[in-house]
């Protein structure tokens, strides 16, 4: 066993780094230190986006034939890690991380040449029409309802918590195709254009004053057939294979990390010396380290063809409250300039000051939006039921 | 990287878990908890014929050359078992300054008696190596001081006693039960270690006593330290794995309200919140383990960092164990009362959470090492300048 990066590694390492040095601009690098909520903004992250594309690195966890790198486990860690220690932002993982390997997986050949290589080229931003107003963590008992005309599907229904769908084009959506049966069962997974007549998006402005989530309304929408992914009916089967990758998703450890060094030079900058403070940032850290570990043996498993089994959860569970309470730290060593306030978003077109002082008026509503982390893709509750069932057979 | 078991690792664990299982049980434990010396010399004698009593030592000095790895494997089993006799003290603190410090002839004289089972050290360096002090006068020593608990000190014999020898140097001096002006004053530790406080009245010592020459053994002591601490954590790790079971294991079979209690969501999220910690624990662990054989920057970060951690872990599961099994977890009627002495007794020995939370979280606020990940470059390693992190 070791942790020792080898010279190939490195030398990729070195790759990355020229690259990030070229590519990412200081202005992209501000905007995406600036962004307050838990998604970068698509006009800011499909700049840099479109500079992996041109090199082949857009999606690199994909395989080969579809626009992947082929890298191994180790290789993505390396480039995710330096991605984030650069402050690149990261470009609509609906896209890439979700609809992405779901159309490879269940989608027909067309859908796969239609829909693949936009997504590649950062042409398209796809949005996940998932929770209903009634349904959350409940998914399966969704209740929008799409019926079957010819070559179209009728729909009408509602959608919420919908992620930037009023940036996006495209959206996937879980739609009721029948209502006999168990709930799980008459659900189908249906893609669709933003811009079909009878789709309506409705803001929903967060506690920390960004808009990334949304309303999204279908009234009589006649979708094309053609976007049916899998069979009908059979769409529970092809959201749980996405939450899987949801959950899965890149190695979070860089990003996590990048957040918690951003805090370390926080309080060197407002409160060194503070002993209360300083526990708290040594207990984040160790967790931190922790966390990374596990990934890092998550990822050596799988590269050695091993079943990492259900630490994806594990992990998602630990990095959304690690992610919170590393904000939460920033949060508590501001103290009193933690109560300033800029209400305009975003903060990298609004602000106009010395760096230093932007990144605090970043803090506070950075915090509030992070409280989403343990309640999307999963909540802390139901993620922890889901390892009381794998982990300990409860 | 690479962070799967080799063959080789996976038998030692089987073999260690299979061994333990058949000779160590609760009521073994109990039994030789009970009596003095507080550990088996039969099985001490079967550690020595299974070899792992010469695990860590290089194959010239008698042993098989196993790494941190193996000896956490050892350990992580160690602490499942309740195993009380003194594995850290004689071979990973004494064998190990030995092993890194001895000329030819200590080597040769202390660490083949070790690895055959015949010789028990320990390792006196609580309150840091000024509480003792060595001077020179002629060709010898004199010793003066006191160290307080020192495990493993009433078996042991030679102890070794890490001393200043003046001008900030520190050496460790090899001091037989013997010698004039040595008085012990024995006594149980919680969670059943022997253990004593060290007296040492103007004791004089030839020079040859002193381990190695004259040079500086803190690095050394540092170093070989740090290894038990490592070592600690997977006995640590091992104790909290059978904490968990245990209470999954309890809830299943405790019938209230007509039904197992494991089948309440309150008591299951308990309990995940347990096995996370635990996972957290032993991954914690093994970036400590992996780290040992790094530059001092690389080990004093990884170690304290894991100290720090699994010192919080340890006491929330430990106290989760008692709570989920009700009233009969606060009793000595189960092996759950001895489990979480041992972890009590882990978040103290070789420097507690606090203290290790401060030295991590000293390191973790320089932003070049809190922005560096685990995997490790080996040639950036030996950057000069940053070793001095180390020395707290």
């Amino acid at each position: 066993m070791d942790l020792h990066l080898n010279p190939k590694d490195l030398a990729f390492r070195g790759r990355i780094r020229a690259f990030l040095d070229e590519n990412l601009s200081p202005e992209t690098r501000r905007a995406a230190s600036l962004t307050t909520g838990f998604i970068h903004d698509p006009e800011i992250a499909v700049v840099f986006h479109r500079a992996l594309h041109r090199v082949g690195w857009s999606v690199p966890h994909w395989p080969v034939e579809h626009g992947g790198t082929g890298w191994t486990a180790v290789e993505r860690y390396i480039f995710e890690s330096e991605c984030a220690r650069a402050g690149a932002p990261i470009y609509n993982g609906a896209g890439s991380h979700m609809v992405g390997p779901v159309i490879m997986h269940f989608g027909t050949e067309e859908q796969k040449k239609k829909y693949l290589p936009r997504i590649v080229a950062g042409e398209d931003c796809w949005a996940q029409g998932y929770s209903e107003p009634g349904s959350g963590s409940d998914l399966a008992s969704l209740r929008t309802r799409a019926v079957r005309e010819g070559e179209h599907y009728v729909i009408n229904g509602q959608k919420i918590w919908t992620t930037h769908a009023h940036k996006a084009n495209r959206i996937f959506a879980l739609v009721r195709t029948s209502t006999g049966g168990k709930k799980q069962e008459g659900i189908s997974f249906l893609l669709m254009d933003m811009n079909l007549p009878g789709i309506t998006v409705r803001p929903i402005i967060g506690n920390g004053g960004d808009h990334e989530f949304n309303e999204v309304f279908f009234d009589n929408v006649r979708a094309p057939v053609s976007g049916l992914v899998g069979e009908e009916n059979k769409g529970w089967e092809v959201a749980k294979y996405l939450l899987e990758f949801e959950r899965g998703g890149n190695p979070a450890a860089g990003r996590v990390r990048a957040q918690f060094t951003r805090v370390v030079n926080l309080i060197g900058a407002k409160c060194p010396g503070d002993p209360d403070i300083a526990a708290r940032l040594g207990e984040l850290g160790s967790d931190l380290d922790a966390m990374e570990m596990i990934e890092l043996c998550a990822l050596s498993a799988s590269q050695a063809g091993v079943n990492p089994g259900p630490m994806s959860s594990l992990l998602k569970l630990r990095w959304s409250q690690l992610r919170q309470q590393i904000a939460e730290l920033a949060l508590d060593a501001l103290g009193v300039d933690a109560l300033r306030w800029i209400g305009e978003r975003p903060l990298y077109e609004t602000l106009r000051l010395p760096a230093s002082e932007e990144e605090l008026l970043a803090v506070t509503p950075r915090y509030l939006n992070f409280r989403a982390y343990t309640i999307l893709g999963g909540t802390t509750e139901i993620q922890t039921g889901i390892l009381a069932r794998a982990m300990l057979g409860l | 990287m690479n962070l799967q078991y080799t063959t080789e690792q996976n038998l030692l664990r089987e073999s260690a878990g299979k061994f333990l299982a058949a000779r160590y049980d609760y009521p073994c434990y109990q039994r030789i908890c009970a009596a003095e010396p507080g550990w088996s010399a039969q099985i001490w004698a079967e550690f020595a014929q299974l070899g792992w009593l010469g695990l860590p030592f290089s194959e010239d000095q008698g042993g098989s050359g196993g790494g941190a790895v193996e000896i956490a494997i050892l350990m992580e089993a160690f602490g499942r078992s309740l195993v009380l006799e003194p594995y850290i003290a004689t071979v990973l603190l004494g064998g190990g300054l030995v092993a890194a410090l001895g000329s030819r002839e200590q080597r040769d004289s202390l660490l083949g008696a070790l690895i055959e089972g015949r010789m028990h050290l320990a390792f006196a360096h609580r309150d840091g190596a000024a509480a003792v002090k060595a001077e020179r006068r002629g060709s010898n020593y004199v010793i003066s001081g006191t160290k307080k608990a020192v495990i493993a000190a009433p078996s042991a014999d030679p102890l070794l006693v890490s001393a200043a020898l003046g001008e900030g140097a520190i050496g460790v001096v090899v001091l037989p039960k013997s010698a004039r002006g040595l008085a012990l004053r024995p006594y149980p530790m919680v969670h059943g270690a022997r253990a004593a406080d060290v007296e040492l009245d103007d004791i004089t010592v030839p020079a040859s006593a002193m381990l190695g020459a004259n040079e500086d053994a803190a690095a050394s002591i540092e170093r070989v330290i740090d290894g038990a601490i490592a070592a600690l954590s997977a006995d640590a790790v091992g104790a909290m794995a059978a904490m968990v079971a245990a209470t999954v294991e309890y809830t299943r079979t405790r019938v209230q309200f007509g039904q197992p209690i494991a089948k309440f969501q309150a008591l299951q999220h308990r309990m995940v919140d347990m096995k996370v910690r635990e996972e957290e624990a032993r991954a914690s662990c093994l970036f400590a383990t992996l780290s040992l054989d790094g530059p001092a920057a690389q080990r004093s970060r990884a170690v304290s960092g894991a100290k720090a951690k699994i010192g919080r872990c340890a006491r929330s599961v430990h106290q989760a164990a008692i709570q989920l099994h009700g009233a009969i977890g606060t009793t000595n009627e189960l092996s759950l009362g001895a489990y979480a002495k041992r972890l009590l007794a882990y978040e103290t020995l070789f420097g507690t959470t606090r203290e290790h939370l401060r030295r991590y979280a000293a390191i973790i606020s320089d932003p070049d090492v809190s922005a560096t990940g685990l995997l490790h470059d080996p040639a950036a390693a030996a950057v000069p300048g940053k070793e001095e992190w180390t020395s707290t």
